[in-house]
């Protein structure tokens, strides 16, 4: 199968300029991302105040909050839509003939609808920064492994959302597949509440799933939760999980593409 | 083109009922779909659960809100967006119906447009969500202490909130026959931000956040209002604001939905 780096970076850009065409998403975007982020702010104000809660003070969680928001937008933001209706709507039929890698070709797309989403992120960073001016990273390390851990977030969250577009081999509707993923990635991935404040258990749940690194691992090395050894520990389950969700969605698909029955084909 | 012959209310009840079983009928011949949506409801809604139970064991209350009431508070807001997607999901698909031009068959039938479309799907996560937010409900109501005296108001708010949430999600669904798209956007953009805030006390945000949520888009009327009354965080007299948001809001969502469907021009013309 020929599929080259060019097919990719050509996919990218098609899924990135797709997304940028259509500029409400970004007002959206940012109305709903920014809107959440404040509800957050004005509960963990009037929560803090001046005191901590599970080592939280009111600076630290700010800057958690714009990191919850910064890894919302881009992960709820990318377009797993689209992946999603080509197999309810039996494209995916044609794309079985393409000479291009299934999975392959559905990251790349996926990675470009994700980059789309930095125009959001950005001005919902700058416009938080500007209001609540949050602390800045324990050190110049911490703030690179900090970007290091969201550029693995990419790989990471394709993983998770083609994993669930799949199961659109089975049903024959999306959104409540979407919805249960998202539901399970805001609670574990500490954008809800922090993991910090969770019993033991429910916290060896959650690290025991992809979902803590949305959020919790890029704050944890942000605020210097973890020291550099610790940080390098979390990139490396990062980067494991990355790839055992792309082995599993390879399996996976495998088993699914045995269901294509398009107009009774 | 208008239909301007008046529709019996009977005839219109009838009509609702017999979409809205159609619906069912064809819900069970996806019993994978049924399943995943009623799960992806139950979830959510356990989740919420977790939530609260997660922060009250770090924080002994939220601006004067104990554990008890919170579930309250969550659990009607879950039941009334559960209502909606139970009984009037369709609303939803206005936006799609306007760009396909598929309100056209609507016109043409003799009942009103807003109950075809209204009827014409079911949200099959609301069967998670109205059953497990009613448990959180009644769980918080037996924790909080309320007793029997206070059911006769719980039921009220329970159908006044289905009400109001059905009434603003329509009227922000008709914003789509001026603003053309797929998406309901604004609606949307309401039940995010709806779901964020309004699982929290409205004590806690800033006069203008109150102000839009108990006047302009009565929000607080769904679940804050019922129960801060029912717990006794607010007077008994906000008890006539309730019906008040009611009637208010249905009328928007009609009137919106008339002048909507005046402004249609079908597609592709």
């Amino acid at each position: 199968m020929s599929h080259s780096i060019a097919v990719d970076r050509a996919l990218v850009v098609i899924a990135f300029k797709r997304r940028l065409a259509y500029k409400s998403h970004w007002f959206f975007g940012l109305a709903i991302g920014g809107g959440s982020m404040l509800i957050a702010m004005v509960m963990w104000q009037n929560l803090i105040g001046s005191g901590t809660l599970s080592g939280y003070d009111w600076d630290s969680m700010r800057a958690y909050t714009i990191i919850g928001f910064v890894a919302a937008t881009m992960v709820f933001g990318a377009a797993d839509w689209t992946m999603a209706d080509r197999i309810l709507d039996g494209h995916v039929a044609v794309d079985l003939t393409k000479p291009v890698d299934f999975q392959r070709a559905r990251a790349a797309e996926y990675i470009g609808s994700m980059l789309s989403t930095f125009p959001t992120a950005v001005m919902g960073v700058v416009a938080a920064w500007l209001l609540f001016d949050p602390p800045g990273p324990v050190s110049p390390l911490a703030g690179l492994l900090t970007v290091v851990s969201f550029a693995f977030m990419f790989p990471l969250a394709f993983g998770l959302t083609y994993l669930s577009t799949l199961v659109c081999f089975w049903t024959k509707r999306y959104l409540g597949i979407m919805w249960l993923r998202e539901a399970l990635l805001s609670f574990f991935s500490g954008l809800m509440i922090p993991l910090a404040f969770m019993p033991g258990w429910l916290q060896a749940v959650a690290w025991a799933l992809p979902f803590p690194h949305f959020t919790t691992t890029p704050s944890a090395i942000y605020l210097g939760r973890v020291d550099t050894a610790g940080a390098l520990g979390l990139l490396a389950a990062e980067a494991a999980w990355a790839v055992g969700l792309w082995v599993l969605g390879w399996l996976v698909f495998r088993s699914a593409v045995k269901r294509v029955t398009v107009h009774g084909g | 083109m208008t239909l301007k012959r008046a529709v019996p209310a009977r005839h219109v009840f009838a009509i609702y009922w017999r979409t809205w079983f159609a619906q069912i009928r064809a819900i069970v011949e996806y019993p994978a779909d049924l399943w995943v949506m009623a799960s992806a409801g139950a979830v959510w809604n356990i989740l919420q659960f977790a939530f609260l139970a997660v922060l009250f064991a770090n924080v002994p209350n939220v601006a004067g809100w104990d554990y008890h009431e919170m579930l309250m508070l969550s659990g009607l807001l879950s039941v009334a967006g559960g209502c909606n997607a139970l009984f009037w999901d369709g609303a939803w698909s206005t936006g799609t119906m306007v760009i396909k031009g598929d309100i056209d068959y609507r016109i043409t039938r003799p009942a009103p447009v807003i109950i075809q479309v209204g009827s014409s799907h079911i949200g099959m996560q609301s069967i998670g969500e109205v059953v497990f937010g009613a448990a959180m409900f009644v769980y918080g109501w037996i924790g909080a202490g309320i007793g029997f005296a206070a059911v006769p108001i719980g039921v009220l708010a329970i159908v006044c909130a289905a009400l109001i949430q059905c009434a603003l999600v329509t009227a922000l669904c008709a914003v789509n026959f001026w603003i053309k798209g797929q998406a309901s956007i604004f609606a949307f953009l309401l039940i995010e931000l709806q779901g964020n805030a309004m699982k929290m006390p409205l004590g806690i945000f800033p006069s203008g956040v109150r102000i839009v949520a108990m006047f302009l888009v009565p929000v607080a009327f769904v679940n804050f209002v019922p129960v801060s009354v029912i717990t006794g965080h607010m007077s008994a007299w906000w008890l006539a604001g309730i019906p008040a948001a009611v009637i208010g809001s249905v009328l928007l969502a009609v009137g919106v939905y008339r002048l909507g469907l005046r402004a249609y021009d079908s597609a592709g013309h």
